[in-house]
């Protein structure tokens, strides 16, 4: 469940970063970098890469504070730099033509059992693998509205989408989420 | 309620988004209707799920941010700000020239040697300020060639190279003119002139190229 932010201490801490505070970015750093090198990892599928596109986001946040007015959208014009790292990436990696992530659902070996999901390791392998099966926008959508809380209209700014086009996308990524997810969530629910 | 609960309402609820009274009413509702009782179990379930997951360690990444952000200047403006700031740099430089070297007649009437001695220090002057002017303008001429350089790939190859022609043309003339206008101010000033100028064609082809992002 999301955690209630204190917004008050965000503003406050965006305003001394702005005036070149290095360690109000610092706690800014510490406390949204789990949630955007998360994004990032769903997104990209790739460790070491997702911490090198966290790292750039926040080195882009850093040049760019000027530009965020409001305190209460930090979380999701994070997610949006972060976003566009992710995108320039794959173009980078086209370029080099190396074989990546084509955006099209990746087929799983098969689908887990409740008995699979015990720990949190393993809450993350079977996510990780249904996850897998939906396209990069739709997987994008989905985890920034279930995993990291963000309103519908948030995402849509994020991913700059209608607000109608991030409501199907997300109900389409739930159902194939729920297909891979069956067994589970039906021993769960 | 009648009929079914929005799934996005449920989906409020399974996130503690609701405020109490319509969390009561849904969760009213769902005890006595099989079909959102089910889908508020399936929304929780998932909602479940992902609450496990493991969060990622970030410790690692924020020496490589830090020293990142600290070889970056320390004022945070949009990049066109400071474009614009180095080319107004120029501009001001300019306009400061163009006051010291206004014309004798509308400066206070000065004894001849002092007025010869005076003459000479304002064209030194000038051409200090010249100078430095000069240089804020091939600053923000480097800022503007990178950009150019990173989006020159977005446009229309006949385009981008009628764009490098023309800067190649300005550039050439520039420097020819700088050249020539050795230490004389009025020459210098008109070089500034053909820097502006510069500037405002890098500028124009950079938003084509930006623009033209794929």
């Amino acid at each position: 469940m999301p955690q209630a932010r204190d917004r008050t201490s965000d503003q406050e801490l965006l305003s001394r970063a702005r005036a070149g505070d290095a360690e109000a970015f610092r706690v800014i750093f510490h406390r949204e970098a789990p949630a955007v090198r998360r994004f990032l990892g769903d997104l990209l599928r790739d460790d070491s890469a997702a911490d090198e596109g966290t790292q750039e986001t926040f080195v882009r946040a850093h040049q760019r504070l000027g530009t965020l007015q409001q305190a209460e959208k930090l979380q999701s014009w994070l997610f949006g730099i972060a976003r566009m790292v992710f995108f320039e990436h794959l173009r980078r990696k086209r370029r080099d033509a190396v074989p990546q992530d084509s955006g099209d659902p990746v087929e799983i070996d098969r689908a887990p059992g409740p008995e699979e999901v015990l720990l949190s390791s393993e809450a993350d392998q079977v996510l990780d693998g249904a996850l897998a099966t939906l396209s990069q926008e739709r997987r994008a959508a989905l985890v920034l509205r279930l995993d990291h809380g963000l309103g519908y209209p948030e995402i849509a700014e994020t991913m700059g989408w209608s607000l109608q086009k991030v409501k199907n996308e997300i109900h389409r990524a739930r159902l194939q989420l729920r297909q891979r997810l069956q067994a589970y969530l039906e021993g769960a629910a | 309620m009648s009929g079914h609960v929005p799934l996005e309402e449920m989906e409020a609820l399974a996130l503690g988004e609701l405020e109490p009274a319509p969390a009561k009413e849904i969760e009213a509702h769902a005890g006595s209707c099989a079909a959102c009782a089910r889908e508020l179990a399936l929304i929780r379930a998932e909602q479940g799920l992902f609450a496990r997951r493991s969060q990622p360690s970030i410790d690692a990444l924020w020496p490589g941010v830090a020293a990142r952000i600290a070889r970056e200047p320390r004022i945070h403006r949009p990049h066109w700000a400071r474009r614009i700031a180095l080319a107004a740099a120029g501009a001001a430089a300019a306009a400061a020239l163009l006051f010291a070297l206004r014309p004798a007649a509308v400066r206070a009437p000065l004894a001849q040697e002092a007025a010869a001695s005076e003459s000479k220090r304002a064209i030194a002057d000038a051409l200090a300020t010249l100078d430095r002017a000069e240089a804020d303008y091939r600053r923000a001429a480097v800022v503007l060639e990178s950009e150019y350089a990173a989006a020159r790939k977005n446009l229309d190859p006949e385009l981008a190279r009628r764009c490098d022609e023309t800067l190649a043309r300005a550039r050439s003339n520039l420097g020819d003119a700088r050249t020539l206008a050795a230490q004389d101010v009025n020459a210098r000033l008109r070089v500034l002139e053909g820097y502006a100028g510069y500037l405002r064609s890098l500028r124009s082809v950079v938003e084509q190229s930006q623009e033209a992002n794929p």
